[in-house]
């Protein structure tokens, strides 16, 4: 296959990001001016840390083999002879395997000088992070592969164009590129029959949370949550019920119990005011508050933020101390009025990456749906979950 | 570049292509806003304070600072989303502000303070405890930091980085708790640290020299020359109470693109010493001008080569004049010494401008540490190395800061031999293939090399590699008293009288001189015997310099000469009458008009300095959201 | 180490990248990075030690004070905290006598660290120690990893190669077989 058309056959697939952005892989891939002089780089993000999301982990360490393939079709597709595969710091396991994944192609000739017999010379390496989640943003995980702090990179230009190191890059999510093997074994068209007309194929969805069977499962776009989370992961232990799940990792808005039916591909999500994601669905149930845990996802964010931008640096930290107020029953009105200003700061392109919307959603998600509880916790200074969590 | 047509809240705008639209808006008198972005700087789009929308555009506020004008587009800062956004960004700032405005050293000129004001929230929202660090810091003698003031705009870490290719100024840790520091808390070391107080859009950065000592409204400024070398940056001096209280940068794109040193910043102190000399004293004792202008005239007439005339780096182009005409005349014969000068020969005519440093594609500095001879120069070739893409060739035989770029190629050679090495390089293979304008700086070495051979080998090179000579002259005034003919290379020993015009030379006057007379603003223990003028300082003085590359600059003095102080040029027309030869000068300009046309290298001095540079446009944004 | 450290910039197509597989190999050595070990680092890539510092400083993974010889990273993100990963913190503090993440156990060997989520959601409460993930974690896990450590340290021999009760994952549809290092 030439070139060309390994990239429009993952057109016709069909198929889009994993990693959370969900952006039309095989756009992404035609970006890239194949034959523009001077290296190219496929930079494969590996820095899965969206709270929630355990796929890439799961991948790695069961099919690395399914990774490397995937790199070698996308690297040849748009004319890169050198991929890294940043990998984060704590992934101990999939590293190994990944390394050994990658020694074993060299040792059948898979990759190297002369891959496969053709004059094409190929690579891959690893660089492995150092605890940031924000290194999962494109652009910041390019910043931490040249050695910097990762802080992400004001965009035009595009990694396409100025990438990794000034060249133009392709940066593509495990999943997405261990996806793209049984594309081209299968057929762009084949795999577009896979899900729905606008979210074609599967996905691996890891189901963690109150549920009886957490685990990765790899489900075909357009089936209910109800069928992921009570089906396929068992539901809530016995005698509770599903209060909220987040849909697509911990920056997807949560949707509550009554939204179960609403199906996994990115438009009925959109049209529920959540977005597909990570593909990390966190479950609930009705014996945890929504408040501490919207408390403990943005003490995630504030932790997380890179410190670059305005918004994101200071919102995340002022909607942490408003939660504590409010936790500490020190709460009122100008609390609450507090949480939806600093929600509202934190979105609508104020931020210079998503990092910031996350945090933002969280609330505003929660407030959304969830407005009694924090009114209990704010106004009557009570919660209304039987059980007090010991660890809030 | 094409010209692009847009529009910003209606008015219509022409810019060439590739203007930033933040850029463009300032061309109509509307105010973006801005706290990261700095022209000098490249843009990074961190503080979101420029938040406009446009069209064609996403539905959301974009940053300005960051964005490109294009054909048609249609700006809006004072849409309802733009404006909110703007606010609300505000409001994140000053959520952790400590709002310690009085007394904080930025208030009254505040970006901060005035962008709350014209694009804030009219009230405060923000109630609850608030982020606290321990403050001030001392970053360096100079400098103070305060974080709790710091809106984190990394403006000061980017300078550093981009600009003076430094990293000792950094950010810790990451997120709310990320602050600004010096590596591992030791004191600043660049010699350029001082641009970041000038940089900082809040009070974070003060000057520690500078320090509480008065509001902004309270100082008259002057918009005049550096006389710290012969560089000329463009300064701004502030005055209060006939002190001078503070020296800012102030930007000339020719010259010095609105950095300076931390010398022309900070040394200003002896201009407000309280032991400045005040009077005329003869052997310690006060005593009229007159006696004291006729009893040096009695100690150095008709003494000839006994007689040793001292001169001082930033002697005016008007006082080099006088000095002259004396040397013509009743001081014939006598010797003279320039101090801080280097022995480069006087150019031939012109020499290339610093501004042309931007174009070159190869820059070739020899035998200076440019870093400390001429350090905004130094500036410039980083930039047209790391902006532009210009290769750089140093040979020195010691480490320069230029070598921190990793392609520098670094020449080394044992001292003396930088003429040698100059010969070479025109087969250089940077050199052969250029590419573009060659650059050729070179210095003396501090007095290490021969500076006849070394000019000629760097006049040969220019030639062979179609480039330009910049010669490096470090005396502030070095170029205008070359011209004048009094930048004198003697040697003083065995004189027995000496004219010390400014301070004493560095290495002392000489012991064998009888009789000494000096003009100059401190007392010094030479000074016992001696016969004194009162001398006005780089802030009180009128005249003008000629810079290292040849631009006769005028300084406009902040603070007025208090008498019984006068000017140099008096002091010397009254010496001169003394002396027999008739000085008769109703002011300054009767001296520069004849002196332009005596010396054609300062006819420029003629020209009357331009009109104080226009204020600002007055930018006034909407009161509230 | 500092040789190893000086061979570093080559393999990167800048040098910059080196400085945190450099920090790496310090911080593997001294167990956590001082100013003066920053600064070797930087004279060794040819940077600033302010550089170094900057880049040190924002990644969570690097040590700036002494650390135990076994460092337990406890996941309390959301999907760990909604099974217990709270009682597993409480626990593991009273049980090697350190209250706060900055503190070391009087014998030198354990400190603790609450960390975002770490990518192995599906068996919360989870927790990351001597360079592998432990999983499905409960009180009596935490003993048992305690007590391998404290009766491993008079030999200095490593912890067990062999995966203790609880760390091999259960399967799970749809999930392939685990692969075995040593096949």
């Amino acid at each position: 296959m030439a070139p060309a058309d390994i990239t429009n056959e993952v057109k016709t697939s069909g198929l889009r990001g994993r990693g959370g952005a969900g952006f039309a892989t095989g756009i992404k891939w035609s970006f890239i001016k194949r034959d523009a002089p001077g290296p190219k780089y496929v930079v494969v993000n590996a820095d899965e840390s969206e709270p929630g999301t355990a796929k890439d982990r799961y991948i790695l360490e069961n099919s690395p083999h399914m990774v490397v393939e995937g790199i070698l079709i996308a690297a040849y597709a748009v004319g890169a002879n050198q991929a890294w595969v940043y990998i984060r710091g704590e992934y101990d396991e999939p590293y190994r395997m990944l390394t050994e994944a990658i020694e074993e192609a060299r040792a059948k000739g898979y990759i190297g000088p002369k891959p496969m017999g053709k004059d094409y010379p190929l690579d891959i390496r690893l660089y492995r992070g150092h605890g940031a989640y924000i290194c999962g943003e494109e652009t910041a995980l390019l910043e931490s592969l040249e050695g910097k702090r990762a802080q992400p990179r004001s965009r035009p230009p595009f990694p396409a164009v100025k990438g990794a190191w000034g060249r133009p890059t392709l940066l593509n999510n495990v999943e997405t590129l261990a996806t793209v093997p049984a594309i081209i074994n299968m057929g762009g068209a084949a795999y577009a029959k896979l899900g729905t007309d606008k979210s074609p194929g599967t996905r691996l969805l890891t189901v963690s949370g109150n549920v009886r069977k957490p685990g990765v499962y790899e489900v075909e776009f357009g089936k209910t949550f109800r069928h992921v989370i009570m089906d396929l992961a068992g539901g809530p232990p016995e005698g509770r019920k599903v209060k909220v799940f987040w849909p697509g990792g911990s920056s997807a808005p949560v949707l509550p119990e009554s939204m179960l039916d609403v199906t996994t591909d990115a438009e009925a999500l959109a049209a529920a005011r959540s977005m597909a994601g990570s593909g990390g669905v966190i479950v609930m149930d009705d014996t945890h508050c929504v408040v501490k845990a919207a408390h403990r996802l943005l003490q995630f964010y504030a932790y997380e933020s890179c410190g670059k931008c305005t918004p994101c640096r200071i919102g995340q930290d002022w909607a942490v101390r408003t939660y504590e107020r409010i936790l500490a029953n020190e709460g009122s009105q100008i609390e609450l009025d507090t949480l939806q200003r600093v929600s509202d700061g934190l979105q609508n392109g104020r931020c210079l990456c998503g990092l910031g919307d996350s945090g933002g959603w969280v609330i505003d998600s929660t407030l959304r749906h969830f407005r009694e509880e924090y009114e209990d916790h704010a106004l009557r200074h009570e919660c209304n979950v039987g059980k007090v969590m010991a660890n809030a | 570049m094409p010209d692009i047509n847009l529009t910003i809240d209606g008015k219509p705008v022409t810019v060439p292509a590739g203007t930033l639209i933040v850029e463009a808006a300032k061309t109509v008198g509307i105010e973006i806003p801005v706290f990261c972005y700095h022209h000098k700087l490249d843009p990074v789009g961190a503080c979101r304070l420029c938040l406009v929308d446009f069209s064609p555009g996403p539905p959301r506020p974009q940053t300005a600072c960051t964005t490109p004008v294009a054909e048609g587009m249609v700006v809006r800062t004072q849409s309802a989303m733009a404006v909110q956004a703007r606010a609300d960004i505000l409001e994140f700032e000053l959520a952790n502000h400590p709002l310690d405005c009085p007394v904080c050293d930025k208030g009254g000129e505040c970006p901060l303070q005035d962008f709350t004001f014209r694009h804030g929230y009219p009230t405060s929202r923000i109630d609850g405890p608030r982020l606290h660090f321990k403050k001030p810091i001392p970053l360096s003698e100079k400098i103070a930091l305060d974080r709790e003031r710091c809106v984190l705009c990394y403006r000061c870490t980017r300078y550093y980085d981009e600009i003076a290719w430094e990293q000792e100024l950094t950010t810790d840790q990451r997120g709310v708790r990320s602050f600004i520091t010096s590596q591992f808390d030791q004191p600043l070391q660049s010699i350029f640290s001082g641009n970041i107080i000038d940089l900082c859009p809040v009070g974070a950065l003060t000057s520690r020299v500078w320090r509480f000592e008065s509001r902004p409204w309270d100082m008259t400024h002057s918009e005049t020359i550096c006389s710290r070398c012969s560089v000329g940056c463009n300064v701004t001096q502030w005055q209060r109470r006939g002190q001078l209280v503070r020296v800012t940068s102030r930007e000339n794109d020719d010259i010095d693109e609105g950095w300076i040193c931390d010398r022309g910043r900070f040394e200003y102190t002896d201009v407000n010493d309280p032991a400045r000399v005040r009077a005329p004293l003869i052997a310690g004792r006060k005593s009229t001008w007159a006696d004291a202008v006729n009893a040096i005239a009695a100690g150095i007439q008709r003494k000839g080569a006994k007689l040793g005339i001292s001169l001082p780096q930033d002697i005016t182009n008007e006082e080099a004049y006088l000095f002259r005409r004396l040397l013509d005349g009743p001081l014939k014969g006598a010797k003279v010494k320039m101090h801080g000068r280097t022995a480069i020969p006087a150019p031939a005519g012109e020499t290339m401008r610093i501004k042309e440093i931007d174009d070159a594609r190869v820059i070739v500095v020899v035998a200076s540490d440019i870093e400390n001879d001429v350090p905004i120069i130094d500036l410039r070739v980083k930039k047209a190395v790391s902006k532009r893409g210009a290769r750089l060739i140093v040979v020195n035989p010691e480490s320069v800061d230029l070598d921190r770029h990793p392609e520098t190629v670094h020449i080394r050679h044992a001292k003396g031999a930088a003429a040698a090495e100059v010969r070479k390089l025109a087969s250089h293979d940077l050199l052969k293939n250029a590419g573009g304008p060659v650059a050729i700086l070179f210095g003396d070495g501090h007095g290490s090399e021969d500076m006849s051979e070394l000019a000629s080998a760097c006049g040969a090179l220019a030639a062979q590699v179609g480039g330009k000579e910049m010669p490096l002259y470090r005396a502030t005034n070095e170029r205008g008293a070359l011209a004048a003919g009094v930048a004198g290379w003697d040697s003083l020993d065995g004189v027995q009288a000496i004219l010390s015009w400014g301070p004493p030379p560095a290495a002392g006057l000489p012991r064998s001189a009888k009789f000494i007379a000096a003009w100059d603003h401190l007392p010094r223990t030479a000074y016992e015997t001696a016969v004194v003028l009162p001398a006005t300082t780089f802030a009180e003085r009128q005249g003008s310099y000629t810079n290292v590359e040849g631009t006769v600059q005028f300084l406009r003095p902040p603070i007025a000469i208090q008498p019984p102080l006068k000017e140099g040029w008096e002091v010397l027309c009254e010496l001169g009458a003394a002396l027999g030869l008739t000085l008769d000068y109703p002011g300054i300009f009767p001296i520069q008009r004849e002196l332009a046309g005596k010396v054609p290298a300062l006819a420029k001095v003629a020209q009357p300095p331009s009109p104080e540079p226009e204020p600002p446009l007055v930018l006034v944004g909407p009161a509230h959201p | 180490m500092l040789d190893e450290i000086k061979e570093l910039p080559a393999k990167y197509p800048q040098p910059r990248s080196a400085v945190m597989p450099a920090l790496d190999l310090a911080q593997e050595e001294l167990g956590h990075l001082t100013p003066e070990a920053m600064s070797e680092v930087a004279s060794a890539l040819d940077l600033d030690p302010g550089y170094v510092e900057g880049v040190a400083t924002f990644y969570s993974l690097f040590h700036h004070r002494p650390i135990g010889k076994h460092r337990f990273y406890v996941c309390t993100n959301l999907s760990c905290m909604l099974r217990g990963a709270g009682e597993i913190v409480d626990h593991l503090k009273q049980q090697i006598g350190v209250s706060s993440s900055e503190q070391v156990s009087p014998d030198g060997l354990f400190s603790f660290e609450e960390v975002e989520c770490l990518g192995a959601c599906e068996y919360a409460p989870m927790m990351r120690l001597d360079h592998r993930f432990h999983y499905d974690l409960s009180p009596e896990k935490i003993d048992t990893l305690i007590a391998d450590r404290k009766r491993l340290l008079p030999t200095g021999g490593e912890v067990s190669a062999k995966p203790t009760e609880g760390q091999a994952p259960p399967v799970k549809k749809p999930r392939a077989p685990r692969k075995k290092k040593d096949a």
